[in-house]
């Protein structure tokens, strides 16, 4: 009998993982030194993107949005700059974005009043994380789970025909802890930002591999495309024989198992309209750099790799939305690399201790330091239009967790890089009058081009000034 | 006309509103009677049309208005109960959930408080008995087996599958996602949801597993796996070829849904590969792989479908067929696909008859290893001291003692590498250099003890051999608890100080008399899992405690409570240790009441810091483990607690273990109903001494898992799955 699993269960130790980061950066970096990365667009994507107003910048270009989740909340004095308007000054925490400043805003005064404990009691770290694109009240259970559509995926429904990926969903969280999640919440809250509908949450991939053979072929450089293709094909073939066996079985099958029968449906649909997009916008272009490797030991590498794969697929326009977890809300994480061996949760229960602060803004700060690297990434690279793809893009930084000491949900630390085309006013800090973030939600839906959605999660209207 | 006659007709309607979804929506005779109850109680006709609320009245009031009213009634309700206020047959009778709870604390010990005088047994036997009878309506000779969503294959169990089907080793711990889990499990079927990306997976990995396992002729020799799959050659003829194509598809099928295949769906299949290999350069093999491709990515084969025997079953809850059964015993005990044996005595209808035999065969079987690996995975957390982080340097600091020096060092340190190589000062540079090595010479010892991932893992197979040692040399559950004996190598042996062990394989070794070692608790695995990446907790390990061992884990701290380091703010002492940081939050009453019942245990484990080791202090002063546990008993240590858990708590213990692995096993979370299964099987464990076989034996053997719910779909279509046998 094979053991296997002693091997793999542990298996994010890879010794060639760094060597091979280190490659595919060399690779990513020569890509982004290339004049014309256009042709990295299939042709006939601008002229049909161009047509409609959906996610497209007024120049033309793919307008894209990401959010990314970090947890636990920030220190807030070393959150927030003193002064909000155009002339404000970095605060220690944010720092790192002193370069990017002019392309991006610090939005105060965001709440997330669902992810406050109302009658369900404890479990504020699975709230936060679960309604933080959902903006709904979760059910508090460990397996009837009920919550929202997220943000990403009413995005992705209306202009996902657009990319060869509806949406792209990334984690930088590899392992499951087993036993029991937060206070009676399912982990599936705890660990899923996207969520496609009220009752399937949208599983993210963790594995740098895994994300770029999805999205680019696996194989070797130049052998790729035909990889892609054989699949769609091989695919092809099964789907119809698959889709007879999901209706039959959810002809037979009692009501309440109907519903899992619905998410292989779902699954079997998504793929059909991928395979056809395929069809239609072309395969992507090779990016001829080396496939990485599996998940790398270090955690910052990780990171690393996962915004470098999330600017390849926006660069490719395989996907115009995005949602990429850093870390799950009630992370433990312990960072033995930068001198705090103690869990992130952990210390983000400071009470004022003085020294357990300073440990906690440093991980903020960590955090900050990567996000601040990616944006560098995104506004190296040309978009189609001249400008850059930090310029064509929305990319929400937040947390729904304010002050983790409190567990508080108001006054979110939210950042929201790019100039959506030249839609936002970037270069400032803002501070909103106690708002739910949903209204930033649905101001960047707007820019999306969904001018129809009325409202969403706990929205009482639009941001009149972002 | 009087009310009754209303109150007939009003059950009459809807019995017959709900008939048609019979079980599917929770619906059963207990639902309607509840119904019937708030009908009786809104009306003013009285307490005598519920038996139940007399009995209750007469017989348990006055018990509970003796030994409860205290806190939970004559104007007290802490805790939001206050018995004295069910009145009528509706409150007394339509809240299960609330005698669930009332009667775990009242069998666990935890109500009433210690120092309060006490229920006799018989008492509290009586008010079981009337919980069970009278609100939760249970009948022994038919208990509801409850209901089970259809299940998705997790991705254990799809590896295992996949490794028995095609003898190929799939990494699915790296291509596929997590699953998620509920009440501790992977095996849930609520849970266990299928979102887009996942499916997509699962036909690339069919797709990569049949290229991979399934061999094409080539020219002249055969692959050595040829014969697994094609175990005659191909015949000449397109007629005899599609009736070869046949019937080897059936057959795959068959064992890849895990029950007979009707026709339809074998000249679905037939058809797919002749589509493939009619085309000019395309073997006849390659065209049967892809169909298997088409089988491994089916519904049918990545969710367990069960069907119910037609007859021998009773009333409202049918026994599962015989296919079904074998699937659900292959997958509690095997974490995989039924094999040939039990296939075939499921078609031969002789599974049930031969149920002790093949759960003989079954646990001593190779496989059963995975049911130990998956169930103390997740039962005891041994999955997770493969991957917590630990920082060794800060948990031993502790030990020694706060050291100022190195600590401003250690800044200074920071503050450099912050500052980036680049801009330091040569002598910056020098001093950087200077503290790197002070710390090795300090830290960097080779004796220094840290956890390895040779240690993790054999720390995980410790757990895994002690509890497989009890299963299959059908020991005393007990031993679990407390035990002379553990399974060690000679670097677990070292890091628990034990030493005349040498060696790299595990083994069973005999516990010198004063080892505080023996049984789960004190286990390598269970003792880091419960720690923080600096420090013990006792907090995680008196819950961990209470929730897998007694069962009575207290309710989730209320929000916005700051945890125990917050506490230590008022204290004097610099470097108060965990007790004391304990005491100083158990003085706020709000927290009390839980802590209360965690501190105590989690405190007797201090002697064991966070990577495992004994140790005798903590700051430089001596660890006290005494104490006493909330149902009163007292300890000097941890061995004493032990003995105390497997001797005063032992039935506490079985009901815990069974739960969680009846949990495991049906792949639901457990309900008020399952308390009489529950309660079977634990009298049944007693019966024998506490033996595993009857644990084990029992949850096969229970309704639970022997029977479900009437499904509401019509017999005719559960007919077609099998009428049609190839």
């Amino acid at each position: 009998m094979t053991r296997k699993h002693n091997s793999i269960e542990g298996q994010a130790a890879q010794p060639q993982a760094s060597l091979n980061r280190r490659h595919f950066l060399r690779g990513l970096g020569a890509c982004v030194a290339l004049p014309a990365f256009a042709s990295l667009f299939p042709a006939r994507l601008m002229a049909a993107s161009s047509a409609g107003k959906l996610a497209v910048t007024a120049t033309g270009a793919p307008l894209r949005a990401a959010f990314l989740y970090f947890p636990n909340g920030a220190i807030p004095h070393a959150w927030w700059p003193k002064e909000p308007g155009t002339d404000f000054e970095l605060s220690r925490t944010l720092q790192p974005l002193e370069s990017c400043r002019k392309n991006l805003q610090i939005i105060g005064g965001l709440d997330d009043k669902s992810a406050q404990a109302g009658e369900d009691g404890a479990g504020d770290h699975a709230r936060a994380n679960g309604t933080f694109l959902t903006g709904v009240r979760l059910k508090k259970s460990a397996t009837d789970l009920r919550a929202g559509i997220s943000i990403d995926q009413v995005m992705a429904r209306e202009i996902g025909h657009l990319t060869r990926f509806p949406s792209l969903e990334l984690t930088c969280e590899t392992e499951r802890p087993s036993g029991i999640c937060d206070s009676g919440y399912s982990c599936a809250y705890q660990f899923n930002l996207s969520w496609n509908s009220p009752t399937t949450p949208m599983t993210a991939e963790s594995n740098p591999r895994l994300v770029f053979e999805r999205l680019f072929g696996a194989g070797p450089p130049g052998q790729r495309t035909e990889s892609l293709r054989l699949r769609r094909q091989e695919q092809r073939s099964i789907l119809d024989f698959v889709l007879q066996d999901a209706r039959a079985m959810q002809r037979r099958l009692d009501p309440g198992d109907k519903a899992k029968l619905d998410q292989y449906l779902t699954g079997v649909r998504a793929l059909e309209v991928r395979i056809h997009a395929a069809e239609k916008l072309g395969d992507p272009k090779d990016p001829m750099t080396p496939t990485p490797a599996g998940v790398p030991e270090k955690h910052e590498e990780h990171l690393n790799l996962m915004f470098d794969i999330l600017t390849l697929a926006f660069q490719t326009d395989s996907t115009r939305v995005a949602t990429l977890l850093l870390a799950h809300d009630g992370s433990n994480r312990s960072f033995s690399d930068i001198g705090i061996p103690e869990g992130h949760h952990d210390l983000s229960h400071h009470f004022n201790n003085e020294e357990k602060m300073r440990k906690v803004s440093d991980i903020d700060l960590w955090y900050v330091k990567q996000l601040a690297s990616f944006l560098r990434k995104l506004d190296q690279v040309r978009d189609t239009d001249g400008h850059s793809l930090l310029h064509n893009s929305m990319i929400v930084y937040g947390s729904g967790n304010a002050d983790g000491n409190a567990h508080s949900h108001v006054n979110l630390p939210i950042v929201l890089a790019g100039a959506g085309g030249g839609t936002l006013t970037t270069g400032r800090y803002i501070k909103q009058s106690s708002v739910p973030a949903s209204n930033l939600f649905l101001s960047m839906a707007d820019r999306m081009g969904l001018r129809n959605l009325p409202r969403f999660g706990e929205s009482t209207g639009r941001l009149s000034d972002v | 006309m009087s009310f009754r006659v209303h109150l007939q007709a009003a059950a009459r309607l809807f019995a017959a509103t709900v008939k048609p979804v019979w079980g599917a929506q929770a619906f059963g005779p207990r639902s309607l009677l509840a119904v019937l109850a708030l009908l009786a109680g809104s009306g003013r006709v009285a307490a005598d049309s519920a038996p139940g609320s007399a009995e209750f009245r007469a017989q348990i009031r006055p018990i509970l208005e003796t030994y409860c009213f205290d806190c939970h009634g004559d104007g007290a309700h802490k805790g939001n109960v206050a018995f004295d206020e069910l009145k009528t047959d509706q409150a007394i009778l339509g809240n299960p959930e609330l005698w669930w709870k009332a009667m775990k604390n009242l069998r666990a010990g935890m109500m009433p408080p210690a120092k309060k005088p006490r229920p006799s047994p018989e008492q509290e036997q009586a008010i079981a008995q009337w919980i069970k009878s009278a609100v939760f309506r249970v009948d022994p000779r038919n208990p509801d087996p409850g209901r089970v969503t259809v299940r998705r294959l997790n991705r254990v169990e799809y590896h295992n599958t996949i490794r028995d089907l095609m003898g190929i080793d799939y990494d699915t711990q790296t291509e596929f996602p997590p699953d998620d889990t509920g009440f501790g499990f992977d095996t849930i079927a609520d849970v266990l949801t299928l979102p887009p990306m996942l499916l997509e997976k699962y036909l690339d990995a069919a797709d990569k597993i049949v290229a991979q396992a399934v061999p094409e002729k080539k020219e002249g020799a055969k692959p050595k796996v040829y014969a697994r799959f094609f175990p005659r050659d191909v015949p000449a003829g397109s007629k005899a070829r599609r009736a070869y194509a046949r019937a080897i598809l059936g057959d795959f099928a068959r064992k890849a849904f895990r029950r007979p295949v009707d026709e339809k769906t074998v000249n679905r299949l037939a058809a797919l590969a002749e589509e493939i290999y009619e085309k000019p350069g395309k073997t006849v093999e390659l065209g049967i792989s892809q169909a298997m491709v088409a089988v491994l990515s089916s519904p049918r084969f990545l969710f367990r479908e069960e069907t119910t025997e037609e007859k021998g079953s009773d009333p409202g809850y049918p026994l599962v067929d015989e296919y079904s059964l074998a699937s659900r015993l292959s997958y509690f005990l095997w974490s995989t696909t039924p094999d040939e044996e039990l296939m075939r005595l499921a078609a031969e209808g002789q599974l049930r008859r031969n149920l002790p035999a093949q759960m003989e065969r079954m646990l001593k079987d190779k496989r059963s290893k995975d049911f130990v690996r998956n169930f103390t995975g997740q039962w005891l957390r041994a999955r997770d001291v493969e991957n917590i982080q630990i920082d060794s340097r800060a948990v031993l600091a502790r030990e020694r003692g706060a050291d100022p020096e190195m600590e401003k060092l250690r800044r200074r340190y920071r503050d450099l590498e912050e500052k980036g190589n680049d801009q330091l000062s040569k002598e910056e540079k020098q001093e950087k250099d200077d503290i790197a090595g002070t710390f090795f010479k300090r830290f960097g010892r080779p004796l220094r003890p840290s956890l390895s991932n040779e240690l993790r893992k054999d720390m995980r197979a410790e757990t895994e051999d002690v509890f497989g040692y009890v299963l299959h040399e059908d020991r005393s559950l007990l031993e679990l608890i407390d035990s002379d004996y553990t399974f060690l190598n000679e670097r677990l042996a070292h890091q628990y100080g034990i030493t005349n062990v040498t060696g790299d394989e595990m083994r069973r070794v005999t516990l010198p008399e004063d080892s505080p070692r023996g049984g789960v608790l004190t286990e390598g695995t269970v003792l880091v899992v419960t720690s923080n990446p600096t420090r013990t907790s006792p907090v995680k390990r008196g819950l961990f405690i209470l929730d897998s061992i007694l069962g009575t884990p207290p309710p989730p701290p209320p929000a916005n409570i700051p945890p125990l380091e917050d506490a230590a703010k008022g204290l004097t002492n610099d470097t108060p240790t965990l007790r004391e940081t304990l005491a100083a939050h158990r003085a706020n009453a709000l927290c009390a009441s839980c802590h209360n019942r965690m501190d105590p245990l989690g405190l007797a484990m201090e002697n064991f810091n966070a990577l495992g080791v004994w140790r005798a202090q903590e700051f430089k002063q001596p660890i006290a483990a005494a104490g006493t546990l909330l149902t009163g008993e007292s300890f000097s240590d941890f061995t004493q607690l032990k003995h105390i858990l497997a001797q005063k708590h032992a039935e506490d213990f079985y009901r815990t273990l069974t739960e969680k692995m009846l949990t495991y096993a049906l792949g639901r979370g457990l309900d008020y109903y399952d308390v009489e299964t529950v309660d079977q099987i634990v009298s049944r464990i007693e019966k024998s001494n506490g033996r595993a076989s009857a644990l084990l034996n029992g949850i096969v053997d229970s309704a639970a898992f022997q029977k479900c719910r009437q499904p509401s779909s019509h017999p005719a279509k559960l007919a077609t799955l099998t009428e049609n046998k190839s």
